[in-house]
């Protein structure tokens, strides 16, 4: 099976031929089943490998041809399969698959079909190649190649300004972060003369070089990592990219690309290791982001819009997990994030679905009736989200947290519980303010209808797997994730510490205050919404300006609007006028030159045979002139 | 007393340059196609001076007779060219009915 | 004592080559320029023969005295000569031609002069011998082109004069 390690990123990339050649005019409706079908293929590959490896091969490389070799520069187009890899594969082509399933009904009204189901196989081919890379350089090209079907995919309906918008945010956003990734990649290579995986963390055990050198990879890294995984402050693009069709947030957006950076930090552990106090800045940046996204959360209105920033806000702790030195923890955290989160969204996907395509949740209310395989599914995930026991955004929330306490970021720890606290509340609002209540829109709550089968059964076994998923890592610290992840990030040099067992009761002290400020957030929730103690529009009006600027996302978009797109645009603007008065300028000036002097020219041909027989005479006048001063030796060669 | 090469030469010379200067001061193009001859005559006496003085150089020499050559393919083109010279002057005297080349500036600049 | 018949001759064809030469440049009637021209090549033709060239003598006569003076009588008949005062400034170029002319005749004669190689007549007599010899097998290629082109001249005349509305 490994050794077919290439058909998974392959079937996904033929459907993707497949599709955009011949879905517009032939294929129509079946671009949906063979893209899925492609995925799907895959994703059954995919667990074959992981049965492969669990059985012992522990780091397989799989070539495929070689890319360049210039002089010392050596890239090969490999795949290396170890437990990191193989757990993202899983992720992503098991979760890509249901998400396929149920875009065939999302999108079943819509033109662009073909076109959609030419986009997403891409992007699974682009986030495979990211995974299944041997070398940065590689896995470059998978990371710019999702960055362009998140473009793609976000300006869907690039007919409309918005989504337009949206995904050139998004992707000079993430151009950003890719800058820093290149730094990074490129520094990389000259230090270690590599850019293979093996090699370069090789070297780095056996002949580090100095620290300011590595911290300045690592941080040229995370960089690309915050681009890519909307932490601050390249994080922004996020909730704007809910423009793109719901199982487009859903994937990309929640379970995968976003995921990229935290694999990619993952993956590089023995240089952050290495690096000292990147990591701390890491933990910092994540922290901070978890809460930033979080506060931003409560107050909005546009359901998507929650998910996105819970979407950042969860990221944020998967790199707080990662700089704190607990890699696997933030994996752990990755997998079942992906499972709630795509869930949250597909949830919401099928309430804009049954409702009429209206995604503020003012209009909305009393759905609960109307919807309840949805409306059950999102309290699911919704208490997955809260790290409610036993769910599984519990087990991977709780070691995140504890992990930080223990590695000795107390303050880090406090900051996680609040935000947990926040994230039980805004959830909690959400789905109480879309399912629960009096139906606030009367007319679209008459039409709104359960979404189909299609749609409803990803959900339900996306629900299984966000309460099952979370087993893989019981018992806490020792469980089946642990061991099998541990090889592929352990580096010897503190990160990912071998523990000797389960510590029951440090487990059960952290897990009872999470879980209690967890709780406290539901019964805020539910006081606030159901009850209205306290009223939340007295809440707002007393909060005030503190109020308005949680709404207006702290006025980031203003300020970056104003310190940087305003200025790219002035020098745009520069740059144009140099090039319409200088460039232009310089050569219509040339061409005028010319007409000038042929005008002068023309004035030669006098059309009077006489004239140029004259000066046909005196043309032979000269050359006999010339040739007598050579011959007779008074001109001098 | 044989006349030396250079006689032949100079008349040669001073031939051409008569016909030269009749090409650039008559208007008459008829006329300038007769001093166009007498040019071509020039040179065709240059020719077989010189070729008969090689002659005497070498018995049997067989590059000897190249100038005799020439001359006889000057005859062929001069014939030629009277030919279509003159069609052409009678062409161009049928639209106008000029044949002073003067006259006949419609390809000024 | 025949010895002074040589240069005389030459001096007789040359006085009436360059004699009817500036006549043909410088006159203003056009039919006594044609058969002056005519004279000319008649002169020349003598100078071949001085050459010991008679074959070329022949062709002078037969091409030049016959065919292009009729040509050129030809045209002559078929025009009209108007006389046009100068228009234009730099229509008028009669003084700067003749010293261009001259500033370069006078010194080319004057060099051309300076050859003092005597010319005999061969011993073996007359050229057409070995013109013919030479014409016809190291020249046969140029002299077979040579007959395309006067076809392809005569092809050309025809064109250019016949008339449109035929």
């Amino acid at each position: 099976m490994i050794a077919n390690a290439w058909l998974i990123p392959g079937l996904p990339l033929a459907a993707f031929l497949m599709n955009v050649s011949f879905g517009r005019r032939w294929l129509g409706r079946w671009t949906g089943t063979i893209a899925t079908a492609a995925v799907g293929v895959s994703a059954i590959i995919a667990i074959g490998i992981f049965f492969e490896v669990r059985a012992g091969a522990l780091r397989t490389v799989v070539p495929l041809y070689n890319f360049m070799t210039v002089g010392d520069f050596h890239i090969d187009v490999a795949a290396l399969i170890d437990p990191l890899s193989t757990a993202m594969l899983l992720v992503v082509t098991i979760v890509s698959f249901f998400i396929h399933v149920y875009a065939i009904g999302y999108m079943a009204h819509d033109r662009g079909f073909w076109r959609f189901f030419s986009w997403f196989p891409l992007f699974v081919f682009a986030m495979l190649i990211l995974v299944m890379a041997d070398n940065y350089l590689v896995m470059f090209v998978g990371w710019e190649g999702v960055g362009l079907c998140s473009y793609l995919l976000i300006g869907f309906w690039f007919e409309r300004p918005e989504p337009a918008g949206a995904a050139k945010k998004a992707f000079v956003m993430n151009r950003i972060g890719d800058w820093g990734f290149m730094v990074g990649m490129i520094t990389t290579f000259l230090v270690f003369g590599s850019m293979n995986f093996v090699d370069v963390f090789d070297r780095v055990a056996r002949n580090p070089p100095a620290q300011g050198v590595l911290s300045l990879i690592c941080l040229a890294f995370f960089l690309g990592a915050t681009g890519k995984s909307a932490q601050l402050p390249l994080y922004s693009w996020l909730p704007d990219a809910m423009e793109g069709p719901t199982p487009v947030s859903a994937l990309i957006h929640a379970a995968t690309m976003v995921t990229a950076g935290v694999y990619l930090v993952a993956r590089s552990t023995p240089l952050f290791d290495a690096a000292g106090p990147v990591l701390a800045g890491v933990a910092g940046v994540g922290a901070l982001t978890a809460i930033f996204a979080a506060t931003i959360a409560l107050v909005q209105f546009d359901i998507k819009r929650v998910m996105a920033y819970s979407t950042v806000s969860q990221l944020g702790y998967m790199f707080l997990a990662l700089g704190v030195g607990a890699p696997i923890a933030a994996m752990f955290h990755l997998i079942t994030h992906a499972f709630f989160k795509a869930l949250l969204f597909l949830g919401s996907g099928s309430v804009i679905h049954g409702f009429g395509d209206v995604q503020d949740m003012r209009r909305m209310g009393g759905l609960r009736s109307k919807m309840p395989l949805t409306y059950w599914t999102m309290v699911i995930a919704g208490g997955a989200l809260a790290a409610l026991p036993p769910l599984a955004g519990f087990w991977s929330k709780d070691e995140i947290l504890g992990s930080a306490f223990k590695n000795g970021y107390p303050i880090l720890w406090v900051v996680g519980v609040f935000t947990g606290g926040l994230t039980a509340f805004y959830i909690t609002r959400a789905i109480w303010l879309t399912f629960h209540g009096v139906p606030r829109d009367r007319h679209l709550f008459d039409h709104a209808h359960e979404s189909p089968r299609v749609m409803t059964v990803p959900l339900l076994v996306l629900a299984a797997g966000s309460i099952l998923v979370g087993f893989i890592g019981f018992p806490p610290d020792n469980g089946f994730i642990h061991s099998f992840i541990r090889p592929a990030v352990e580096t010897g040099t503190g990160s990912a510490a071998v523990e000797a067992g389960t510590n029951w009761l440090e487990f059960l002290t952290f897990a009872a205050i999470s879980t209690a400020v967890g709780i406290l957030g539901i019964l805020l929730g539910l006081s606030m919404y159901s009850r209205g103690r306290p009223d939340p529009a007295a809440v707002s009006r007393a909060a005030g300006p503190y109020y308005d600027v949680l709404v207006n996302k702290y006025y980031v978009d203003e300020l970056y609007d104003r310190r940087f797109v305003d200025v790219a645009k002035a020098f745009a603007g520069a740059a144009w006028a140099f090039d319409i008065h200088i460039i232009d300028g310089l050569v219509n000036r040339l061409g005028w030159a010319i007409k000038l002097s042929g005008g002068g020219l023309r004035r030669a041909q006098t059309g009077i045979v006489g004239n140029y027989a004259l000066s046909i005479v005196g043309g032979l006048l000269l050359i006999l002139i010339v040739y007598g001063g050579y011959a007779t030796g008074w001109l001098h060669r | 007393m044989t006349v030396p090469l250079g006689a032949f030469i100079a008349v040669s010379a001073v031939l051409f340059f008569l016909g030269a200067a009749g090409v650039l001061v008559r208007r008459n193009a008829v006329v300038i196609l007769m001093c166009v001859e007498l040019m071509l005559n020039a040179s065709n006496l240059a020719l077989v001076a010189f070729s008969r003085r090689a002659g005497q150089l070498g018995a049997g020499n067989p590059l000897d007779q190249r100038g005799s050559v020439f001359v006889v393919f000057v005859f062929v083109i001069a014939a030629a060219e009277v030919a279509v010279g003159l069609a052409i002057i009678l062409a161009a005297y049928r639209n106008r009915p000029t044949v002073n080349v003067d006259e006949l500036h419609q390809m000024k600049g | 004592m025949f010895d002074f018949l040589e240069p005389f001759f030459f001096g007789l064809f040359a006085l009436g080559i360059i004699g009817a030469g500036a006549a043909v440049v410088t006159l203003r009637r056009i039919t006594a320029q044609a058969l002056l021209m005519a004279l000319t090549f008649a002169c020349m033709a003598g100078m071949f023969l001085l050459l010991g060239a008679e074959t070329i003598a022949l062709f002078q006569v037969l091409i030049y005295v016959g065919a292009i003076t009729i040509l050129i009588l030809f045209g002559v008949m078929f025009t009209k000569v108007d006389d046009r005062g100068y228009g234009l400034f730099f229509q008028q170029q009669t003084p700067w031609a003749a010293a261009v002319v001259l500033v370069i005749a006078l010194p080319v004669a004057f060099l051309a002069l300076s050859f003092h190689d005597p010319i005999t007549p061969s011993a073996k007599g007359g050229d057409l011998i070995p013109l013919a010899a030479s014409l016809f097998t190291d020249y046969s290629f140029p002299f077979e082109v040579a007959s395309v082109l006067l076809l392809a001249a005569l092809v050309g005349a025809i064109v250019l004069v016949k008339r449109d509305d035929q």
